[in-house]
């Protein structure tokens, strides 16, 4: 028998927007662990990072019908979880966002990436592990959604919505940040 | 805890907050509603700069500081003590709001913030010195003047925080032996006189519906001229006076 393709998120999603809640459900198992990763990128107590991605979620129940069914849900979902993020740093005045930023005031020329994306991902997965933390938040953030999260570009400026040209120069620079702290730290690529 | 009862947890406390009805899902109007709003609120604030900015513009003209930079340094140098600086940063924080609000369309977040903050300053200005071509704010002043114009009536009377004392831009009434009488905006009658060290250019001659900017002192009604400058512009301030627009022309000290 052939088997009934999986539903897409974005079909879950207009559904639950008809009326069916019951499989919002199926939209949290399918984002409960990136949102863990992500909030735990920002937050250490696991408590913490339990009530932020319950408040997303039921932010994102609250508000589903907001979402363009023709556009990604889960760039909708991460924008949602970078909002919750900022507020919650912002309370606690720690690792703020900055509020204006020259990175996005003026055009950047995108860095490629695809040459070395390869190599660049292993040695980017190392430095990730040892010197994320050591990184401000507004480097840190593109660099989860890009390496960890497989994100593109034009998909993280959706999420942080700052031009994707920033997004690029941000990586760019947290590359060169994370390296330097990587070899300093005695470690070597 | 291990990742599937934590799992269950979350998405437990969630459907459970769902199903009783702790949380609703808000209606499609709301959001409707709200992108209506935001679109009038930048509407609102778009056509208040455009009000500000044709305002400042109207000021500066009206009250002859527009024409300052025009009689030397020194009257480049109040021009800008002379700026409507309070109305400028009035119009600047709206250009600032108006921007943070464009910021939520897709199409302009994924563009660097200075194209769409040169757009909106280009279009704040252009549009600004349109309108204050047009007999918007003159027809406003005359208003104004004849004390028909309730709320914004002072602010166009005194042209806004503007009342340059060594400016003064009128239509002349009469030529006097030593000078003119000149009517200003708001109706006041100067006397002005040109001391004999102002050197006249010999083609310079001020006759009766001229239009000039006096540049000078003003003590009692009399203006001891520094420097006069003919106008040639279109604002028409004055029922009684009718100025006939002459050509630009200019007589230096």
């Amino acid at each position: 028998m052939e088997q009934k393709p999986e539903k897409t998120d974005e079909e879950v999603a207009n559904l639950v927007q008809a009326g069916d809640i019951n499989l919002f459900g199926i939209l949290i198992y399918r984002y409960e662990d990136k949102m863990m990763r992500y909030s735990r990128k920002f937050l250490s107590d696991q408590e913490d990072i339990k009530d932020v991605v319950q408040e997303i979620f039921l932010k994102a129940y609250e508000n589903i019908k907001s979402f363009d069914v023709k556009r990604k849900f889960s760039s909708w979902l991460y924008r949602i979880a970078h909002n919750e993020l900022v507020n919650v740093l912002r309370k606690r005045r720690k690792n703020i966002l900055p509020l204006f930023d020259l990175d996005v005031f003026f055009p950047h020329s995108l860095h490629d990436n695809s040459l070395t994306q390869e190599i660049d991902r292993q040695d980017m997965s190392k430095m990730i592990d040892k010197c994320l933390d050591q990184l401000e938040p507004k480097y840190r953030e593109p660099i989860i959604l890009y390496y960890l999260e497989g994100l593109a570009y034009k998909e993280i400026a959706d999420i942080i919505r700052v031009p994707i040209s920033t997004i690029g120069i941000r990586i760019k620079r947290a590359k060169e940040k994370m390296k330097s702290i990587y070899q300093k730290s005695g470690y070597s690529l | 805890m291990n990742n599937q009862e934590q799992k269950k947890s979350i998405s437990e406390a969630v459907l459970d907050k769902i199903k009783s009805g702790g949380v609703r899902i808000k209606p499609k109007l709301y959001f409707v509603l709200k992108t209506i709003l935001v679109v009038l609120g930048g509407l609102a604030i778009g056509l208040f700069v455009l009000f500000l900015i044709s305002f400042i513009s109207f000021a500066l003209r009206a009250s002859g500081v527009w024409f300052l930079p025009e009689f030397g340094l020194r009257g480049f140098g109040m021009f800008f003590s002379y700026l409507p600086w309070l109305l400028i940063l009035m119009a600047a924080l709206l250009i600032i709001g108006l921007e943070t609000l464009l910021k939520r369309f897709t199409f302009i977040y994924r563009k660097p913030v200075i194209y769409s903050l040169l757009a909106v300053i280009l279009i704040a200005f252009l549009g600004g010195f349109l309108i204050d071509r047009t007999p918007f704010h003159s027809g406003l002043f005359l208003r104004a003047r004849e004390g028909n114009l309730p709320l914004a009536g002072p602010m166009y009377r005194d042209f806004g925080i503007l009342e340059p004392n060594e400016v003064h831009r009128g239509v002349v009434l009469e030529t006097t032996e030593n000078g003119f009488i000149i009517e200003m905006p708001q109706g006041e009658v100067l006397n002005v006189v040109i001391s004999p060290d102002v050197h006249l250019a010999p083609e310079f001659e001020i006759k009766k519906d001229d239009a000039v900017v006096v540049f000078g002192e003003e003590h009692d009604g009399t203006v001891n001229a520094l420097y006069v400058r003919k106008i040639d512009d279109n604002f028409r301030f004055s029922p009684r006076s009718r100025p006939s627009f002459p050509p630009l022309n200019r007589m230096s000290k």
